[in-house]
């Protein structure tokens, strides 16, 4: 029962830390670190998908959310502006 | 924007006083298993019932490809579309290297690319492993593809798409590649089928293992090593088809030039 109540707990540490994630990824003018930053709060959501008992969609999940949408988003704001403008 | 942050700040300390209180008390599990549940668990790796077993003992991938093997099939061809989609807009499926790309001009530091040079052949075996060990542990072909595409991903990103190029990585071969994947994955689904035809039995569509009424499937066993019938060559297939489709898209997003 101690272990299932401290699993939570990291869960819940875990779910909050991804909300700052994506609060510093809505706020950041710089659009290369909001990527970065949405690719932090992925990986949190990838380790609560482990704590939950689901390996493969943390296997999905890590390669498409951590590899492959930062690397497309890049290439889209290497052909506009870095900074968000007003 | 004053609002947003206070509205923002004050969900964060919601959610935290809602996990910390509420969470534990009502969202434990409990220890009883639905019979829905204990089907699959039951019938996944069982050879004391050679008629419901799958013979995998990955119950993911069992329920993916073959309990409920068509809509996997028909989530193959949306992601097959969507793909196309992409390519259509581009509008440039045929890309030669340029002969006057003098590579290490090109791309970040030489500590970012020696790093890469390093890093993306293990990606791709880890990919490779997660793909075609889809049947024995957690995984399966869109984990593998998804994660074997990353490799020509920061290839493309750290060196540029010519290097990918220079390298015979063209958008001709992915496309083969592609191809090859979804023929496999439609010979894969009717394989059972046509051996049944050939041997004059009752085979269906779709089907792996044998069943009542129709007693010839795949074997679950190649040479002593377990396959699981159709698993191993649909998460292969559904590999070569991911990794290659993702890839053929990077490089043809990448090529598109700004017009005016």
């Amino acid at each position: 029962m101690i272990s299932e109540t401290i699993v939570y707990l990291i869960m819940a540490v875990i779910g909050v830390l991804s909300t700052i994630a994506v609060y510093m990824a809505i706020q950041e003018r710089d659009l290369v670190k909001a990527v970065i930053y949405s690719a932090v709060q992925s990986s949190f959501y990838a380790l609560l998908y482990y704590f939950l008992m689901a390996p493969d969609i943390v296997l999905v999940y890590l390669p498409v959310a951590v590899g492959l949408i930062p690397g497309v988003l890049l290439i889209l704001i290497s052909k506009t502006e870095r900074w968000e403008k007003e | 924007m004053k609002l947003v942050e206070l509205v923002l700040l004050v969900t964060l300390i919601l959610s935290i006083a809602l996990l910390l209180t509420f969470a534990y008390m009502y969202l434990t599990p409990t220890s009883e298993i639905r019979n829905l549940a204990v089907f699959y668990l039951v019938t996944t790796y069982n050879p004391q019932l050679p008629f419901y077993t799958v013979n995998s003992p990955e119950a993911v991938t069992a329920i993916v490809w073959d309990y409920r093997g068509l809509d996997t099939l028909f989530e193959t061809a949306v992601f097959y579309l969507a793909l196309i989609a992409a390519l259509a807009l581009a509008r440039k499926l045929y890309v030669e290297a340029t002969p006057e790309f003098n590579k290490g001009n090109e791309g970040l530091s030489v500590i970012v690319k020696t790093v890469t040079k390093i890093t993306s052949p293990m990606i791709i075996a880890v990919g490779a492993s997660i793909g075609l060990h889809g049947h024995l542990t957690p995984g399966g072909g869109f984990q593998g593809g998804a994660t074997i595409a990353v490799a020509p991903m920061i290839i493309i990103i750290i060196f540029s798409v010519l290097y990918l190029l220079t390298k015979r990585v063209t958008t001709e071969k992915m496309l083969l590649l592609r191809s090859l994947g979804l023929i496999g994955i439609g010979l894969t689904a009717i394989s059972a089928f046509i051996i049944g035809l050939i041997a004059g039995r009752t085979t269906y569509v779709f089907q792996n293992m044998p069943k009542f009424d129709a007693p010839l499937g795949l074997p679950d066993k190649l040479n002593g090593v377990l396959i699981s019938g159709t698993l191993w060559f649909f998460n292969l297939f559904e590999m070569l088809a991911v990794a290659s489709g993702f890839t053929m898209a990077f490089i043809v997003l990448m090529l598109v030039k700004k017009e005016g």
